[in-house]
């Protein structure tokens, strides 16, 4: 996997990272999996997992799960950390001089990141697969299908790396880890609100979806969006100047269309929601002001001094 | 082979930091940059190894630019002294990153100084006195045996005996011809004796580039006494007044003419004494104007 010095430079730099993720991945999955297993000796079932794995569907219920929950957290967790761990301890300055090409840099860490990230869950996976088959309660049988199982794989899979992507590319562009962490929460808890939304529009209006096809139809927008963010993503990279690190956009041309999208986005979410136009009125104006302040930092308490010494 | 910074600008906050920087520095030269605080050393060194992106303009190393070809950048060594990556780590852990970037590390020399300067190999490189790792700094430059090395104000926190070995290194490091030094200070006794050529930044531009030699050969810095209290309009023309104390007047004469010589003889000083030149001297000449520098008016 390792085949070139920035591939060796990059696992050098990050190793410690993935092997205390790894070893949190399985002590969490695992023990979640005893926890589960523990709670089947109550359940009046000859089999853990349920015919409907043999169909090509996503396959999760109380008592498997195909793809594990924590995967999720775990790319967007480790998307973010990755990507401002070199900016806050000054890696990228040593990247950005070391005789790689900045588009080399971004690729290459991509690559391993994701290589590691998909290692990680499939070791995770079987170790818990292989936790139900050793650990079954008696006469309770554990029998899988590849048809559910890699449709969840596919769908869970998509899903992580949507999220991947959202804190790469939010790491990516924030310079104050804080913020980044605190923007990063509100952006993807905000997430829920808009699956509310295309639940709407998908069951009603000129879609007539089932589950089934709501659920992919919003797995693959999510999947063209991560896609995007990782081309737009690797243009910046190659424009990103160290003398904006600290500030909580490292690009300032970027301002003016986080603000836009800010404000329509949250706008949006209210209006979407039925609000009433009084509580999508007040959202605008508040997202207005608070995306000013919070980009552009104007020094009000200072103006309003100086405004009332000229009085 | 050379290294040719040409035309380099950057901006911040829309305000020229460094504007249309041009020189040319080849192996077996050690080029001293001074200037005052916050005239851009820092961001031209920054700029040029691409931490910042350029405005404008381009570093050239033998006619190819190390933006077209990045694997150039391997030939230029620059630690950043205020943002590194190296605190986390133990300093025998520091050449695991070096030796992937640069092909001709010597990690047995690193070791040796190490061991030769008394520094523990299993410390941590955050929890070192800023002298110490001001000097780990120098042996990681040293041992990268790249050809072109910056240095930001290497000797800042060293003592004089570790500054005087290190000085000793370097000259040693230049004399094959395959090496160059680019070494900024505010400190110019550092660089005195050091450089070869020294470049003078002023107002975010490279305002002079020195060749140290010909500049002795031609500049003069006199000790002089009057009778009259009043400063002679030869020295009014054509000179820097570094001192004066009552009549005593210490004075550099950036180009020091024959003519000059005649006409300050002619007015038969009580005192005529020439004083070795420093470079603190030139500085101080040259940069005597619009800096807040002048010691008299």
């Amino acid at each position: 996997m390792l085949t070139t010095q920035l591939d060796r430079l990059i696992w050098r730099r990050h190793r410690k990272l993935f092997a205390t993720m790894a070893v949190l991945a399985v002590l969490i999955c695992v023990s979640m999996t005893f926890a589960t297993i523990s709670g089947l000796r109550y359940v009046d079932t000859t089999q853990i997992v349920d015919v409907s794995i043999r169909r090509w569907q996503v396959y999760s219920d109380d008592q498997f799960v195909a793809y594990t929950t924590f995967f999720h957290f775990m790319f967007l967790g480790i998307g973010a950390a990755f990507m401002n761990q070199d900016l806050k301890d000054n890696f990228n300055q040593f990247l950005f001089s070391s005789g790689f090409s900045r588009k080399q840099v971004y690729w290459a860490k991509l690559r391993i990141v994701l290589a590691v990230l998909v290692g990680i869950v499939i070791v995770v996976t079987g170790l818990q697969y292989l936790t139900y088959w050793v650990a079954a309660p008696a006469g309770m049988g554990f029998q899988l299908a590849w048809p559910g199982l890699l449709t969840s794989w596919a769908y869970g899979l998509m899903m992580s790396f949507g999220l991947f992507s959202i804190g790469w590319f939010a790491a990516l562009i924030m310079g104050q880890t804080g913020t980044m962490i605190l923007t990063l929460l509100g952006f993807t808890i905000s997430l829920a609100g808009l699956d509310t939304i295309y639940d709407n529009m998908l069951h009603g209006g000129p879609f007539h979806l089932n589950g089934s096809q709501r659920d992919w139809t919003i797995i693959l927008t999510l999947l063209i969006f991560a896609i995007v963010l990782v081309i737009w993503g690797a243009y910046l990279y190659n424009r990103s100047s160290l003398e904006h690190n600290g500030e909580y956009l490292l690009f300032p041309g970027l301002k003016l269309p986080v603000y836009i999208v800010f404000v329509v986005y949250v706008t949006g979410l209210s209006l979407f929601n039925q609000a009433d136009f009084n509580t999508v009125l007040i959202t605008f104006v508040v997202t207005v002001v608070f995306g000013y302040i919070w980009l552009w930092r104007p020094r009000i308490g200072e103006a309003w001094h100086q405004w009332r010494q000229h009085q | 082979m050379t290294l040719q910074v040409k035309q380099l600008s950057k901006q911040i906050d829309k305000r020229p930091i460094i504007e249309d920087i041009s020189f040319e520095w080849a192996p077996g030269e050690i080029i001293g940059l001074v200037g005052r605080n916050g005239v851009g050393k820092t961001t031209l060194f920054r700029t040029m190894m691409n931490h910042y992106v350029a405005n404008g303009g381009e570093v050239l190393v033998d006619g190819t630019s190390t933006l077209a070809k990045p694997a150039l950048q391997q030939r230029l060594f620059f630690l950043d002294t205020q943002y590194n990556f190296l605190n986390n780590y133990r300093l025998w852990e520091l050449p695991d990153f070096f030796k992937l970037v640069y092909g001709k590390f010597d990690q047995e020399r690193y070791m040796q100084l190490l061991a030769d300067f008394k520094l523990n190999r299993n410390s941590q490189y955050r929890r070192l006195s800023k002298g110490m790792r001001a000097l780990v700094n120098m042996i990681l430059a040293l041992s990268s045996n790249a050809t072109y090395i910056i240095l930001d104000e290497p000797f800042d926190g060293m003592d004089v005996i570790v500054r005087e070995n290190i000085a000793t290194m370097i000259i040693d490091e230049v004399a094959d011809q395959e090496k160059g030094f680019l070494i900024s200070s505010h400190d110019l006794n550092e660089l005195d004796g050091l450089s070869d050529r020294v470049l003078l930044l002023k107002d975010a531009k490279l305002l002079h580039d020195y060749n140290l030699e010909d500049v002795r050969s031609k500049a003069k810095k006199l000790q002089l006494v009057f009778n009259g209290k009043e400063i002679p309009a030869v020295l009014k023309a054509h000179s820097q007044v570094i001192r004066a104390s009552g009549r005593v007047l210490v004075v550099v004469i950036t180009d020091y003419t024959p003519e000059i010589d005649q006409e300050l003889r002619a007015l038969h000083p009580v005192l005529f004494e020439e004083l070795p030149l420093t470079l603190e001297d030139l500085f101080r000449a040259n940069l005597a104007h619009d800096t807040g520098y002048q010691l008299i008016k």
